[in-house]
Parts: C-alpha cells; structure tokens; sequence
C-alpha cells in the first residue's frame, strides 16, 4: 500500500478530493462501501486513494463491518453509501453501533442541495433520520467545510464515550472546488469530555470499597473500550472480589480466573447473577444497568450501595442512583483507584472469605451445562463449546443474535479483550457475518469465527460474496436448528408452544453448503456428535477462502439459566420451572 | 383535582445551525421528558442561540434531563434559571363525574 503524503493546506480539489484527503488524514487505512449516484464524485478520488475500500453486497453489511473492524481495532470504523436507500440501509448498524458505543463514521451522499427538499430522486433526510442514534451528525452543502467536518467527526466518534457519527455530503459540494484546509486543531463549544476522574470522587470510592463487606465488581463494555484490562485485573486482585462481565464485556477478565463468576444478566450464570443480587456493594464499572442485567430494577440488588464509573455523565443515575460517582476514562479511573484502594485497604481490610464462600459454592453447584440430546442428534451447545476449545483463545469470535450468541457467550472462553463481537444493545439478527468480515480485516492473521444462526445467516449472508472476492477468509458456523430458536424458546415457555412463524425450515431449505460454495466460500456439513471434531479441524485448515459449516444441531435445546422478561433476578430459573434450591445455599 | 408537579426552566445555549430545534426536540420526545414552554432566540453572538425551555419533571430527574441535553453536541451550556418556588401546584378543574 501507497504510503499516505498529506496534503498540503490551501492546495485547490474538488470537495470530493478534499473528503478523500481528509479520510486519508484522519488515518483511516480501509473503509466499507458501495457506491451510488450522489456519491459517484466521491468515488473517483477513492479510485487513486491509499484508503482500501471494499466493495459490499448491501450497505448494511458495510455498517457492520465497520463496527467489527473497530470492535478489533479499537479505531474508529468508516462506511460510505450513497442517498436515499443507500444512507437508509445504514440505520440498522448506526443504532446498532450507538447501543454499543462503537466509534464508527458513516460517510453518505446526499442530492444536489438545491434539490434538498424537493423530493428528489433518492432523497432521504438520513440526518433527520439518524439524530436519535448517532453521537453527531452533518449536512454539509458547502465544500470548504468538508475537512473541518472530517475531522470533527471522528473527533467525535473516538473521545468520551464512543459512537457513530454521520457525514451526509450534498453531491454539488463533493464537484464543486475548495482549497484544501484540514484543521490543527478541533474547537467543539459543546463537546468536552471529561476524562480525568476528580479525585474526590476516587477517595470516596476507595472509601466505600473498603467499608465493604460482599462486594462485586460489574464490568461492562466500557472497560474494554477504554482498554482497561489489565487495570481492571490489578484492581480486582488488588482487593479480591469476585467478578461478573456483562455480555459487551466478555474478555474484560479472563473467564478462566477463580475471581470470575460469568456473565450476570436474563441469561447469566447463577453465581453472577446471585451475586449481584446478595451485595452489599457494586463496583460498577463502564458498565449502564441494562434492563438485560437487572432485570426488574425495582428488586435489582437490593441491599447494595452502587459505585458507578463511567464517561458518560448521563449514565450516572439513569436506571439505578450512585452513592459515589466517578466521571471519566475508566481505565484513568481504574488506575488512580488503585493506589487510593491500597491506601483504604492499609487501614481497614474487609474479610471477604465467607463472601468468596458463598460465590464459589454457587459457582461450583451451578456451573453452565447442558443436557446431550436423547436421539444421538447434535447438541448446539457442544458444537460451540468445541469451537471454543478446538480454535483457541486467540480467536476472534463473532455472534448473530438469539440463542447461538447466549451460547456462544456462555460455552466459550473468553481470555483476551476485543476477542468476542456481538451485537449486544441493539439485537440486531445479520450481524455475525458482516462483522466477522470487518474484524478479519481488522485482525487479518487471527482466526474469526462467525457464530450463527440459521435465521440470521439468511439476513446478511451475502457478504460472504464480498469476503470471497477480496481475500477475507472469514470462517462461519451455522447453528442450524431449522428455526427462530430464541423465538420459539420464548414460545415454548410463555406461549404454551404454540410456534407461529418460527420454523425455517432451513435444514431443507436453502441448502447452506450449496450456497456457500455458489459464492465463493467452502461449505461444509455436520450432523453427528462423531463428525463435530473432524469438521472443526477440516475449517480450521481451509485459511485462503471463506468457510461455512452448516451445523445441523437438536431443535429443541433452550439457553438456560433464564431471568424471564421483566421478572425479579431472584426468580432465575436453571431449567424449565426449576429454580436453583436456594435452602442449601448459605446466602 | 390538584395535581403536583416539578417544574423547571433551563436557558439553553446552543449552536445556532439548522436543525438544532430537531435536535432538542426529538431528544424531549424519544426520553419522554415533557416539554411546557419552549422558546428559541438570537443572542448577542450570531452563531450561539438561545432556548428557554420548561420542562416539567415527572419520573425522571432533573439531573437526567440535563445530562441528556448535554449530550448534544450543539447544545454549549445549560442552566437551571427555575423561579424560586419549585413546587407548582394547578388547580384543574375536574371533569370526572
């Protein structure tokens, strides 16, 4: 790849080249699109540019892959579309991303702006209509202005906490001519984070720490965001609490450490859960009190204090009130805590052993299982689980959504940050495949997985089109279960399983391994617990050409332990209408 | 019927752009916070407008409102300008028979 030469400020372009130069500037080394008519000038530029562009099969898998390229990156993510249906098919990975917090620029033409407003051909207000979840959007008419914006937005989308940001550009602006003049510096009046914790605000927290007697530490994504990993680590053993990682922070903390109790939440083990529920103290850290992880928020852990850390002031109080609040970077919040901690543990040291106790009795008694299938047919459970095992914890894996993602969160572990991608905010079916694609780019020489379901495989599935052509051997596993499995798990237990429109009938129809290799991939089969191994290591062999496997799995497996919808955390359910026996537990 | 309700002014400062008020308007609507009174006007700076907005607080926090609208990028700086009494009691008349 040509090695970038900035371009020197006042140098007369068309704004097209100028939006070119300013990506070029702004660092971006690969960006997701596909072109259209108020784009095309913008597209001229892209064809002598540094950036690589790859060319999608639909927009949204240009969303997507731009958010699993920042997932694995930590930078921000960029695509680009045209007007009208091009800018609307990025509203899905848009709000996915806000729900997620990932820094993503999203590049759109708009009609000429004089035609803003008419009704013209492939027009739509995609500012208008991505104000509610993007961090900052723009309508850019003037060409001047295009560095400047450029620069603001990923600005924007990487500082405070992170987020999409929106450049929609009017096609007259991209032809008509400027003078280069990108900016030194970025002045926003109304966009200063705060980063930097007050350290009253760390003294306080240290102090409540160490009045405290159950402690937990609730880690969510944040952490990861701010790559604050091995602080947390420090943190943690430092005071020797027990963990929980929400499903966005999976990886946050190595899930083979003793301190670990899972993933608390509607799908969580019992010990987070539980854990959650018995403290006297949260330690809360990037993490927003989903409804997910509360469950009915008015029974969410009840007796405990919250210690909220977050960088976005907004999150303080929002669901669950903080006695102390921390604003700023979590892992700058980390690091001044940990000496602050040091200093409140010398003079008073909470015993935590009967804590740690009870934990390690739930953990040990309720450990993540499932039950092998009575007809000989594959478990999807275990397809996964030796997915995990068989590819290693270096690997990259990311999920769709339903219950090949809980299982996926569930059966592999996770030891290493940004190595588990999934949509978690948002629940947006079809993310998988285009994600895995944007993290292959991201991390080209680490193995990425695709864990699937057979219904969102059929949302987004074509981009495996665009992984065939441009070199992105992306491996997918299908966990085939012929139907919408969440869906109709839900339907089996509060719909006294009656399944209207839930089966896919997709061990029939499409035939998966046809289609992959229709486009380009390996498609591959598995329906026997005996094959499971040998197809694993036949995909993991394949590294110069996408791979799918249709893993044709039980029908009826359901993700347990369950927290049903707007039910208390205290009524976790281990199996259908089975609680954990609460009586033997010392809590 | 007597009801109570916590009502609050905020002078908004924000950048004086096309479609701030779409900005602070839908941010009101999808948060469910209640507008009463909104006003825009120019100030002495061309590119700074400024928004007196009432609002009346009725399960969220005032803190949260406020937070929330200083997430706008637009918006520069928010203060709470309330009258002194901050508990605003209407008289309605009662329709229910």
């Amino acid at each position: 790849m040509a090695k970038h030469v900035p371009t020197a400020n006042g140098t007369e372009m068309t704004g097209a080249t100028a939006l070119v130069k300013s990506l070029e500037a702004a660092g971006v080394d690969v960006m997701f699109g596909l072109p259209g008519g108020a784009i095309l000038p913008a597209y001229d530029p892209i064809y002598d540019s540094t950036i690589r562009h790859i060319l999608v099969r639909h927009e949204q898998g240009a969303g997507h892959a731009a958010t699993g390229y920042a997932q694995v990156t930590g930078r921000a993510g960029v695509c680009i579309a045209t007007s009208g249906p091009g800018a609307t098919n990025l509203v899905t990975p848009l709000m996915d991303a806000a729900m997620d917090s990932v820094p993503l620029v999203a590049i759109t033409g708009q009609v000429p702006s004089a035609a803003i407003g008419t009704d013209a051909f492939q027009e739509a207000d995609i500012r208008g209509i991505t104000m509610p979840f993007t961090k900052h959007n723009y309508l850019v008419t003037n060409p001047d202005e295009i560095p400047g914006v450029i620069a603001e937005a990923f600005h924007i989308a990487t500082t405070g906490r992170p987020g999409p940001v929106l450049v929609d550009i009017a096609k007259d602006a991209l032809q008509k001519m400027t003078k280069y003049n990108w900016p030194t510096s970025i002045k926003l009046a109304g966009y200063k984070p705060k980063t930097t914790p007050d350290a009253q605000a760390i003294t306080d927290a240290a102090a409540l720490i160490a009045q405290s007697s159950k402690p937990v530490f609730y880690v969510g994504g944040g952490v990861i965001k701010a790559n604050a990993h091995a602080e947390l680590r420090q943190l943690v053993e430092l005071l020797g609490g027990p963990v929980v990682t929400t499903l966005m922070a999976r990886g946050a903390f190595p899930d083979s450490h003793p301190l670990h109790m899972g993933m608390p939440g509607m799908h969580g083990t019992v010990a987070a859960v539980t854990a959650l529920q018995k403290a006297d103290l949260l330690i809360t850290l990037g993490a927003r009190f989903d409804d997910r992880v509360t469950g009915k928020l008015s029974t969410f852990a009840p007796n405990a204090k919250i210690l909220h850390a977050d960088i976005d002031p907004a999150e303080i109080g929002k669901n669950r009130h903080a006695d102390v609040a921390v604003v700023g970077d979590v892992r700058e919040t980390i690091a001044a805590l940990i000496p602050a901690l040091k200093a409140a543990l010398a003079k008073n040291k909470p015993d935590l052993t009967a804590w740690l106790r009870q934990m390690n009795s739930l953990k040990s008694t309720y450990p993540l299982g499932f039950d092998t299938p009575d007809d000989g047919s594959l478990s999807p459970q275990l397809v996964i689980q030796r997915l995990g095992q068989i590819s290693g914890t270096d690997t990259i894996f990311t999920a769709g959504v339903g219950q090949h993602q809980m299982w996926a969160s569930q059966f592999i572990s996770y030891e290493h940050p940004r190595t588990w991608l999934n949509s978690g905010g948002a629940g947006t079916m079809g993310y998988g495949v285009p994600a895995a694609m944007g993290a292959k780019v991201g991390a080209p020489d680490t193995t990425v997985w695709a864990i699937d379901g057979d219904g969102c495989f059929q949302m987004t599935n074509q981009e495996l089109v665009t992984c065939a052509l441009n070199n992105i051997p992306i491996k997918v596993a299908i966990i085939n279960n012929e139907s919408l499995g969440m869906v109709r798990q839900w339907q089996t237990l509060f719909y006294d399983s009656r399944y209207s429109n839930t089966s896919l009938e997709s061990k029939r129809v499409p035939n998966f391994p046809m289609l992959a290799e229709s486009m380009g991939c390996v498609g591959l089969s598995c329906e026997l617990p005996e094959d499971l191994d040998k197809t694993i290591e036949k995909a993991m062999s394949i590294n110069d050409q996408p791979v799918v496997v249709d893993f044709r799995v039980h029908r009826d497996a359901m993700v347990w332990p369950m927290v049903a919808a707007g039910t208390s955390n205290d009524e976790i359910m281990i199996a259908r209408a089975t609680a954990p026996d609460w009586d033997s537990q010392e809590l | 019927m007597t009801i109570s309700r916590r009502q609050h002014t905020l002078e908004v400062l924000v950048e004086n752009e096309p479609g701030v008020l779409a900005r602070v308007a839908g941010l009101f609507s999808r948060r469910a916070f209640n507008i009463e009174t909104l006003n825009v006007g120019p100030t002495e700076n061309s590119s700074i407008s400024k928004m007196i907005i009432g609002v009346a607080v009725e399960g969220h926090s005032l803190e949260q409102v406020i937070a929330q609208l200083d997430k706008l990028v637009s918006v520069i700086s928010i203060k709470d300008v309330t009258p002194k009494a901050k508990e605003v009691h209407d008289t309605q008349p009662d329709y229910q028979n």
